[in-house]
């Protein structure tokens, strides 16, 4: 980080805060091992030849993706996460944005507490969340678990991302365009279509990434909502609780790269929402 | 319509031709999908829970709908589950507390000494691990702690123990470090952007006014950015409230935390009894979240990046 040059770092400074600074670049430093570690050993153990994945390294092989192509149920489990995970993308995104434009232009009486309960599902720990669940699904609606009950749980805390992020970018949308539109002559729906959308897409497409991602690796709800068919996580988790599985490592490994790139088009989609103009100088910093 | 025209754009919005009852229903339609998410999936099976919670199961383990205190009794009349819960929130300031320590040292280094341009970069190496499998992030713990993980290695290679040692693992040493670790970006995320929005140069001029650095830190930058040191406890402290696979895959028996509790009764489908913990549970969360609320910014944590 030498090239971070700041007005600061070019002042007159004590011995002391030198050594803070180096404390600090140690610090950080320390702190990208502690979260990079785990998943470099994950990477690394995806080729490892031993069967026990642990140091020391024995050889590179590149068996176990081999043994993720042969394994069926492995299959049908990433197939039940795409099902779910297109599913709950899908409604997330429509619904959540459907309700954030009523919640910021008006009709819900109280929005502020409305904003809150909508932050609620995210924050309250998904243990909660599952287990009421099992009980509203399995002993109160009589709804067998099925990923119908997954895609349900799921939507639980992805609306309120979509709506939430909408929101927060609806917020600081200038009116004055859609009312020029509406003063050519355009219907409000041709408004919101033509004019509103495009420039809100960022935020929208942002939700739905989001959804996605989360989604995908979401484990406690769908412990809890799932049926017969596991989707990747669960698959996993039984996987890992039954013995040690290798070739966890490389569906890890493939997992890691999949998310790295959904994440990595995120930030690209958020970063240009980030840099249009109109908005709040406050908020191009969130 | 008469529309005031200012620079070519117009300033007014349209006259709503719309009035009523109906109209009201069809202004609210596009949010009843996830209204009904919202009460349906989340308000009304928490409220069942609390309702279940006050039931009791027959020997068959089916739900009887008879009211008793049973379930609430049993809990606290037993001393392990007690512990647990007590436990659980030890765990939880213990870990806010190091996710705190450790983020705010590197927040502070990103905001202060680092140029803007190389903070972001930094800061979305620390939320990229973030994104990744939370499961599959904690299974690779098991590799660096477990009995022939990379930390007996080394410390055999060393010599400093003779034999695998479990000191670091399944148990609650091994749930602390791995707990810190999964929520270390969250507070590190949240520090940076309260401390990113902090005029350093206040911090000089106190000093320049005969405050030494530690005064300056407590009465100058600590007061500005308490906001966001409430908001990084509240993001680490909660989700520990109900954190149980972390627990459950390098906690071993004594390091379990009360989700596992609950988890453990749904999975030996002793409704009731989960529900009553489950129900503890959501209060204690519930009561933090209203009393905390404005500083929930969801958005600012999750959307960034």
């Amino acid at each position: 980080m030498a090239s971070g040059v700041d007005a600061l770092e070019t002042m007159p400074v004590s011995h002391d805060a030198r050594a803070v600074r180096w404390a600090l670049r140690l610090w950080f430093g320390a702190l990208m091992i502690f979260l990079y570690l785990p998943i470099a050993f994950m990477v690394v153990f995806s080729f490892d030849e031993g069967a026990t994945p642990g140091l020391p390294i024995t050889g590179f092989t590149l068996h176990w993706y081999d043994v993720l192509l042969d394994n069926r149920s492995l299959l049908r489990a990433v197939g039940n996460s795409i099902t779910v995970a297109t599913a709950v993308a899908i409604l997330a995104t429509v619904i959540g944005t459907m309700a954030a434009f009523v919640l910021v232009r008006g009709g819900i009486r109280w929005p502020n507490a409305t904003r809150i309960a909508f932050t609620l599902p995210i924050m309250v720990p998904g243990v909660l969340i599952g287990v009421s669940l099992l009980i509203y699904f399995a002993r109160a609606a009589d709804l067998p678990l099925s990923l119908g009950t997954v895609i349900a749980g799921q939507l639980v805390f992805t609306v309120p991302f979509v709506v939430l992020i909408v929101a927060s970018r609806l917020q600081s949308f200038d009116r004055q365009v859609e009312w020029a539109a509406a003063d050519l002559g355009a219907s409000p729906r041709q408004a919101i279509r033509h004019i509103v959308l495009p420039l809100i897409s960022p935020a929208i497409l942002a939700g739905a990434l989001i959804s996605v991602t989360l989604s995908i690796d979401e484990f406690v709800i769908t412990w809890f909502t799932i049926g017969a068919q596991p989707t990747l996580p669960t698959y996993i988790y039984t996987r890992i609780k039954f013995g040690v599985t290798p070739e966890v490592n490389a569906v890890a490994t493939i997992m890691l790269v999949a998310t790295l790139l959904i994440f990595t088009i995120a930030s690209v989609v958020l970063g240009r929402a980030r840099r249009r103009p109109d908005r709040r100088p406050a908020e191009a910093d969130a | 319509m008469s529309t005031e025209i200012v620079g070519g754009a117009a300033v007014a919005p349209p006259a709503s031709p719309r009035s009523g009852r109906a109209a009201r229903l069809r202004q609210l339609a596009p949010f009843l999908p996830a209204g009904f998410i919202l009460i349906g999936l989340f308000f009304v099976p928490l409220a069942l829970m609390f309702v279940f919670s006050f039931w009791s199961t027959d020997v068959n383990l089916d739900v009887l709908p008879v009211w008793t205190l049973e379930n609430y009794v049993n809990f606290f009349e037993n001393p392990g589950y007690v512990r647990t819960l007590l436990k659980t929130m030890l765990m939880g300031a213990g870990v806010t507390l190091a996710c705190l320590v450790g983020a705010f040292a590197v927040a502070y280094f990103l905001a202060r000494y680092v140029s803007r341009r190389w903070a972001r970069f930094a800061l979305l190496l620390i939320i990229v691990p973030f994104w990744t499998s939370y499961l599959l992030r904690v299974y690779s713990w098991q590799a660096i702690l477990g009995e022939h993980g990379a930390l007996n290695q080394v410390l055999m290679a060393l010599g400093v123990i003779s034999e695998p040692s479990f000191l670091f693992v399944y148990n609650d040493v091994g749930t602390f470090i791995v707990l810190v670790y999964v929520y270390v970006p969250f507070a590190a995320l949240v520090l940076y952007s309260s401390l990113e929005r902090f005029d350093f140069t206040q911090v000089t001029a106190a000093q320049d006014l005969g405050a030494n650095s530690l005064r300056a830190f407590r009465h100058v930058l600590l007061p500005q950015i308490r906001p966001g040191i409430i908001t990084a406890c509240i993001f680490v402290f909660i989700p520990i409230l109900g954190e149980f696979l972390t627990p459950s895959m390098v906690g071993g028996a004594s390091g379990l935390l009360i989700a596992n509790l609950v988890a453990n009764f749904f999975k030996n489908a002793l409704i009731p009894e989960g529900a009553a913990i489950g129900f503890m549970i959501a209060v204690i969360v519930l009561i933090l979240l209203i009393a905390f609320r404005r500083y929930l910014r969801v958005e600012d944590v999750y959307a960034r990046g």
